[in-house]
């Protein structure tokens, strides 16, 4: 078969389209032909160059379409081109207001905690209650653990921050009494 | 999901959002053929547009007989057919062959030796595309048609002669002719 004779043949066999017996003959062929396997290349890279036109879809082309159509009267009447818009944006907006609402609460209760007041000075003392008073007592003898060590068991606890050398236990008994 | 058959038999009942469903499957690939059809953006999207109207209007005689895209490629191509007419009587010369024209002989073309067409060096440099689309619009409709829709829509040889009304062995002759006439356009732009 001659070149002349199995150029379309290729063509068709490019694209995919050629039978099993055609599919045969063009290997047969371009395993001799140089011509042809430049001609078979060429085919290929000409087939790809119109995948290149891409064209751009026109701006507002949907909404140009959809009114000739509704002006034509060529779409069912009633619903709109986005149903969903209004009716079910209300979801993802109430989430939002309760994530946004928990939020805000949630800041105000992961606060720092107050801190403590120092113990009053003697000259406030005279505002004090009797309750007070005794918080205060109580506070005196944390202070002091050997007041609640009776049986010695904190004796060379390290009550300081660590790495800080502790005082000396004091014996029991020698705790701020006189507060 | 839903095929393209059954959304159009959808719209032909009466379902808006079936057509719009269609619309977004398939707008880009309409542009698409018409901007590789007319090479005229404004034509094109004329065109692209009159080929959606053509599809609902023709919805009430729908029957999914074929495969949608077939049916929406036949009505694109011919909406394409008229807007080149319409240019060609507007004084532009727009190469227009009748079905079953220029299938044997009337395009002998000879093709460039192997030494006056490496695609490899010349074909894809910068400038090859608007050389390209000179030399695709350049080409008979019909031959256009066939070249675009099998090698640029990936619709196979059968489904172009469904979509053109001509026989696959005519398909198969048209495209080797674009084939033709393309690498014989190109070789004379690089070597001219």
């Amino acid at each position: 078969m001659g070149c002349g004779d199995i150029r379309e043949t290729i063509s068709a066999w490019v694209d995919g389209e050629a039978s099993p017996e055609e599919a045969a003959r063009v290997r047969e062929h371009l395993s001799s032909c140089e011509p042809c396997r430049v001609l078979e290349r060429q085919m290929r890279a000409v087939g790809t160059g119109v995948l290149q036109i891409r064209g751009k879809v026109p701006d507002r082309f949907r909404e140009a379409v959809f009114a000739r159509l509704e002006a034509e009267g060529a779409l069912p009447p009633g619903k709109k081109a986005y149903p969903l818009s209004w009716r079910w944006a209300t979801v993802p907006l109430a989430a939002a207001a309760a994530l946004g609402f928990f939020l805000l609460t949630s800041r105000e209760t992961v606060l720092p905690p107050v801190p403590v007041s120092p113990v009053p000075s003697q000259g406030t003392a005279a505002a004090l209650t009797s309750e007070d008073r005794e918080m205060i007592a109580l506070l005196d003898v944390l202070d002091d653990p050997a007041a609640l060590d009776a049986d010695g068991e904190a004796e060379g606890m390290e009550m300081l921050a660590p790495g800080v050398i502790a005082d000396p236990p004091k014996p029991a008994g020698g705790g701020r009494s006189g507060a | 999901m839903r095929t393209d058959e059954e959304l159009m038999l959808l719209f032909r009942e009466g379902n808006r959002e079936a057509f719009e469903e269609l619309f977004s499957r398939h707008h880009r690939a309409v542009v698409r053929f018409a901007w590789r059809m007319t090479r005229d953006p404004s034509t094109a999207e004329e065109a692209a547009q009159e080929i959606f109207l053509r599809i609902a209007r023709a919805a009430p005689s729908y029957r999914p007989t074929a495969k949608f895209t077939t049916w929406m490629y036949t009505i694109a191509r011919r909406a394409t057919l008229n807007y080149l007419r319409d240019t060609e009587e507007d004084g532009e010369k727009v190469p227009i062959l009748q079905e079953g024209e220029g299938e044997e002989g009337a395009y002998l073309v000879q093709l460039p030796g192997p030494d006056d067409l490496n695609p490899e060096r010349h074909v894809w440099e910068a400038q090859l595309g608007e050389r390209f689309r000179t030399a695709l619009g350049a080409l008979p409709e019909g031959h256009r048609a066939a070249f675009v829709l099998n090698r640029g829509d990936g619709l196979s040889y059968e489904e172009v002669a469904q979509v053109l009304g001509v026989t696959v062995q005519a398909v198969k002759t048209r495209i080797f002719r674009a084939r033709e006439m393309l690498l014989s356009r190109l070789s004379k732009d690089v070597s001219g």
